[in-house]
């Protein structure tokens, strides 16, 4: 039986197919009898993947384990947010996303054009093929798969072992490292930004196939809502980084953050060139369609990229069926768009326009693109030939002996250009252009002599890392350049940017005025991006290993450079809405954690045995067993002990549950005993047979260790929160303390769970990172200030 | 309209140039070699699903624990944990002495890597010889740190 959620989108492919015929007999034989059904079918289609949509998410909320990719990303236990968040945590799951959106957006179109125009139309058509595929893809690795398709299940169907009708009665559970507020909404920013490129992708292809005027109008708020969105999705990701995987740093060039990164670098070649292409059609007339294309093919490539598998990366989670479907889509677009692009550069006539020299605007706006396309293409090149290098000739190769650095010092001197030519664009002036010319002249004068200047460690490859002395010649070169000169045209871009605002804040009509400010403020985010970046990565002062004994806490223990750390109080708790301790039972890292309050006492610990030793004590007790318990909340388990007339037999993986007295600092003189005096057990549990059952009361799935600690610099307390260690079954997640002061400075500790009674810290004092956040913000405000403004194009 | 010709051109033909150089390059000096194990600092490891298992049967045959060690070819922490951690001298007389090494590499060996619960490099498992897991030491740790550990867990088996 097919699965009601396959069937719905078989049925979205069924009304596209009508729809498209419709569009399709009346473009070439000028048909109408499907006309009337064309919008109706359109939007019956997005209704339909909203349903599927929302049918999934539904399958998530009540955890219908009977689907394979529900159990795969959920576990019953999750909080709701991530039970709905699991719906994009997979490839499957993402891409009905990326094909909802899609459909969304035909049916916009639909709406707002009525298909009146062959322009509309014809995008529509591109609109649809694209959607249709995206169905195919989403069909072939649905996320409505059920879990009794599974390989190894059918075989233990086969075998008798399962019940034909298996259902699981747990879910495998979303990683660790995905259980946390920014990867809810990491996926879906990046996947209805990649679902946005659609429409300007298919107006640009229309327009290069028959010239359609008005093609840039059609496009341009989808535009900069996918520049929006894909940025945003790239910040977040980075914000993830920074907060959750404990990197340190917001950006490590890893294959997928970069792959995302390359269409947006495009994009934004794009709308550069669009800008001056709206006031002159015969401005960038194949360059700006062109980067729309090549946007929307780099998005595909980064959806290949984070999901196929083929590149090394941390994100590396998918499966290459559909890649290769992908492969072919970006192929077949690919091609095509060459073909259309050569025959409309080949038919372009010549034009004979006076030549105003080198220095002019629409010049300097096309070194602009060309710095982006050669950014873009650095990132390109370096994710991809190592993949292509493993394919061909089964090689693993690294880019440089440190990843980060190839992108680094490649991207470094086209950064100082790309600053430039802002600082020479934004305030152009076509009057003032000869003393303009010589500022620019001055400041790159200055950028070349900066470059020399020598420093303790300020240069674009860092001097101390153990990596640079293995990189070649020409990468230590470049290595070599001081960073200090970044700042010549970083200032003269900052200087830019406020003169222009200034210009744009005289203007007395509101809709230019609110624009103007708008792109202002999204240049000026450009320069605190590019300042924190550099000076956070430079900077960044780091203390690994600081590993703190826990029976310190309340003391200020030396880290060593004058660094302090105290631990006020350690935690530890349950995630998830499960109680931890249905019957008593104590998870091992809280007893760990606070010895004091549980020994000698009673406790009751539950967990498998990872460990058994049978010892012959002296008379009258005959057996000491000695049991190991590991409850997964603790690196290491828990002795426990108990003594009978004959050696109790129990097997290494059992699940038990031990009630017994809880003993600091044992030693035993019996040979055999893991607890001597020369290794004293810090804590065990003294327990008699009959309080050990089997069974085991787990404590929830996902265990979260707190450390609430101060950090102190010579003496003074310049820091203090809380770091958390995430420990499930599917994986374990640091979640460092950050805590920001108004200076821009990080206090960035990073726990990696507690281990033999030590608090593993490693502390980073990381200068700036704030600046980065707060140009991203100003990226945000100042695109939405343009998207508001709706200025009519010329001729549109 | 020349202009940009020109430009375009010599943009061309320098990204190509950076293109060749760039592959050229890395495969001159990048080239991550596996056989002789000299990505993991130097440390011979048995490698993949089939050397765990060969690993157990040593194990079990010489009663010594086995250490489990997840890496990735794109792990920046990995080297210098290999170099400063794995590498330190008394660390890997004791890992070479009385343990049995197995590598995987999560890009290659990720349905260990989902058996074992492992998400990111480095990390490291101990285990008995029956396969118990003993400890969890993942991140990258330095010598002091990892130091006691594997003299414990030595301990522990041994006994």
């Amino acid at each position: 039986m097919i699965p009601l959620g396959d069937i719905l989108l078989y049925a979205g492919l069924a009304v596209s197919v009508i729809a498209l015929v419709g569009l399709i007999s009346r473009e070439i034989k000028n048909i109408e009898l499907l006309n009337k059904l064309i919008t109706p079918a359109i939007i019956a289609g997005a209704g339909l993947l909203t349903f599927s949509y929302i049918l999934l998410t539904y399958y998530f909320v009540y955890s219908n384990f009977a689907y394979d990719y529900v159990w795969q990303y959920s576990s019953a236990d999750l909080p709701l947010i991530y039970k709905i968040s699991g719906t994009w945590a997979g490839q499957q799951g993402t891409y009905l996303l990326w094909v909802w959106v899609v459909y969304l957006s035909a049916a916009w179109l639909a709406l707002t054009t009525k298909h009146v125009t062959a322009l509309a139309r014809r995008t529509q058509i591109i609109t649809l093929l694209t959607g249709m595929y995206l169905i195919i893809i989403t069909l072939v690795q649905s996320p409505f798969k059920l879990i009794i398709e599974r390989p190894e299940v059918v075989d233990m169907i086969a075998k008798g072992t399962l019940p034909p009708d298996f259902v699981p009665e747990v879910g495998n559970g979303l990683n660790a490292l995905l259980v946390n507020f920014w990867m809810t909404v990491h996926p879906p920013l990046m996947f209805i930004g990649y679902a946005t490129m659609t429409i300007p992708f298919a107006a640009a292809i229309v327009y290069l196939f028959t010239k359609e005027d008005g093609w840039e109008e059609l496009g341009r708020q989808w535009a900069r809502f996918t520049w929006l969105f894909l940025g945003m999705g790239i910040a977040v990701g980075g914000v993830w980084a920074y907060l959750v995987l404990g990197w340190g740093g917001f950006w490590a060039w890893d294959p997928v953050e970069t792959a995302s990164f390359i269409p947006w670098l495009t994009l934004t070649g794009f709308m550069h060139a669009a800008s001056l292409h709206r006031k002159n059609k015969a401005t960038f007339s194949i360059a700006a369609p062109i980067l729309a294309v090549v946007s929307f093919i780099l998005v595909l490539y980064a959806a290949i990229v984070v999901r196929a598998g083929i590149f090394n990366s941390v994100h590396a989670f998918g499966d290459s069926s559909t890649g290769t479907l992908l492969l072919v889509f970006i192929g077949v677009i690919t091609l095509v768009s060459i073909i259309l692009g050569m025959r409309r550069y080949f038919e372009e006539p010549d034009k004979q326009e006076e030549d105003r020299g080198f220095w002019n605007k629409t010049n300097i706006f096309y070194v602009t693109l060309l710095l982006f396309v050669v950014l873009a293409f650095i990132s390109f090149w370096g994710i991809s030939f190592p993949a292509f290098i493993q394919i061909t000739q089964g090689l693993k190769v690294g880019v440089a002996s440190d990843t980060k650095n190839f992108f680094n010092i490649w991207s470094y001197p086209f950064t100082i250009i790309l600053l430039l030519a802002l600082g020479f664009c934004l305030n152009y002036n076509e009057k003032e252009k000869e003393e303009q010319k010589k500022t620019l002249f001055i400041v790159i004068g200055l950028s070349i002599i900066t470059m020399f200047l020598r420093t303790e460690n300020f240069y674009v490859l860092d001097h101390a890392s153990p990596f640079w002395a293995r990189e070649p010649a020409l990468y230590k070169m470049i290595g070599n350049i001081s960073v200090i000169s970044i700042f010549p045209s970083m200032i003269y871009a900052t200087w830019s940017t406020i003169q222009s605002l200034r210009t744009y804040l005289r203007i007395e009509s509101i809709k230019p005025k609110i624009k103007g400010t708008g792109i202002a403020i999204v240049h000026f985010g450009v320069v605190f991006i590019l300042f924190g970046a550099i000076i956070s990565s430079n900077f960044t002062h780091t203390i690994e290993s600081a590993n703190i004994p826990l029976d310190s806490k309340g003391q200020l223990v030396d880290i060593g450079n004058g660094y302090g750390i105290k631990i006020i109080d350690f935690s530890t708790h349950s995630l998830t809405e499960t109680k931890n301790t249905p019957s008593g039972a104590v998870s091992i890292s809280e007893i760990y954690g606070n010895p004091e309050k549980y020994a000698s006492n009673n406790v009751k610990i539950s967990g498998k045995v990872t460990n058994v030793a049978n010892v012959q004590s002296p008379p009258p007790v005959t057996y000491t067993t000695y049991l190991k318990i590991n409850d997964g909340t603790y690196t290491d388990g828990l002795w426990a002990a108990t003594q009978a007339n004959s050696p109790l037999e129990y097997q290494a993986g059992l699940e038990l549950t031990v009630e017994g007295f809880l003993i600091p600092n044992f030693k035993s003189n019996s040979t055999g005993s893991p607890c001597t005096a020369v290794t004293p057990c810090n804590l065990i549990v003294f327990s008699s047979p009959e309080q050990i059952t089997e069974g085991t009361t787990a404590p929830g799935s996902y265990n979260v260790q707190s450390v609430r600690l101060e950090v102190y610099q010579d003496n003074k307390k310049i820091g203090s929160g809380v770091a958390e260690y995430l420990q499930s079954k599917s994986g374990s997640g640091t979640f460092p303390l950050v805590d920001s002061s108004i200076t821009g400075t990080d206090i960035y500790v990073i726990f990696q769970g507690l281990g033999g009674g030590i608090v593993p810290l490693t502390l980073k004092i990381i200068p700036a990172v704030n600046f980065a956040w707060i140009g991203i913000v100003l990226f945000a405000i100042g695109i939405i200030l343009i998207m508001a403004v709706r200025t009519k194009s010329k001729g549109g | 309209m020349r202009t940009k010709k020109l430009v375009s051109i010599i943009v061309l033909v320098l990204l190509l140039l950076f293109a060749y150089l760039t592959y050229t390059t890395a495969l001159k000096n990048f080239t991550l070699s596996d056989k002789n194990s000299s990505y993991l600092g130097g440390i011979k490891f048995h490698r993949a699903a089939s050397g765990l298992e060969e690993g157990f049967q040593i194990a079990q045959q010489e009663n010594k624990p086995v250490m489990m060690y997840f890496w990735a070819i794109w792990c920046q922490y990995c080297a210098g944990f290999q170099t400063n951690t794995l590498g330190n001298t008394q660390v890997k007389k004791i890992l070479e002495e009385d343990y049995v090494l197995v590598a995987m590499d999560l890009d290659i060996d990720r349905e260990v890597a989902q058996q074992y619960a492992v998400s990111y490099p480095p990390y490291l498992i101990f285990m008995d010889p029956k396969g118990n897991i003993l400890q969890r030491v993942p991140g990258s740790v330095d010598a002091n740190y990892l130091l006691p550990i594997v003299t414990k867990i030595r301990d522990d088996v041994r006994r």
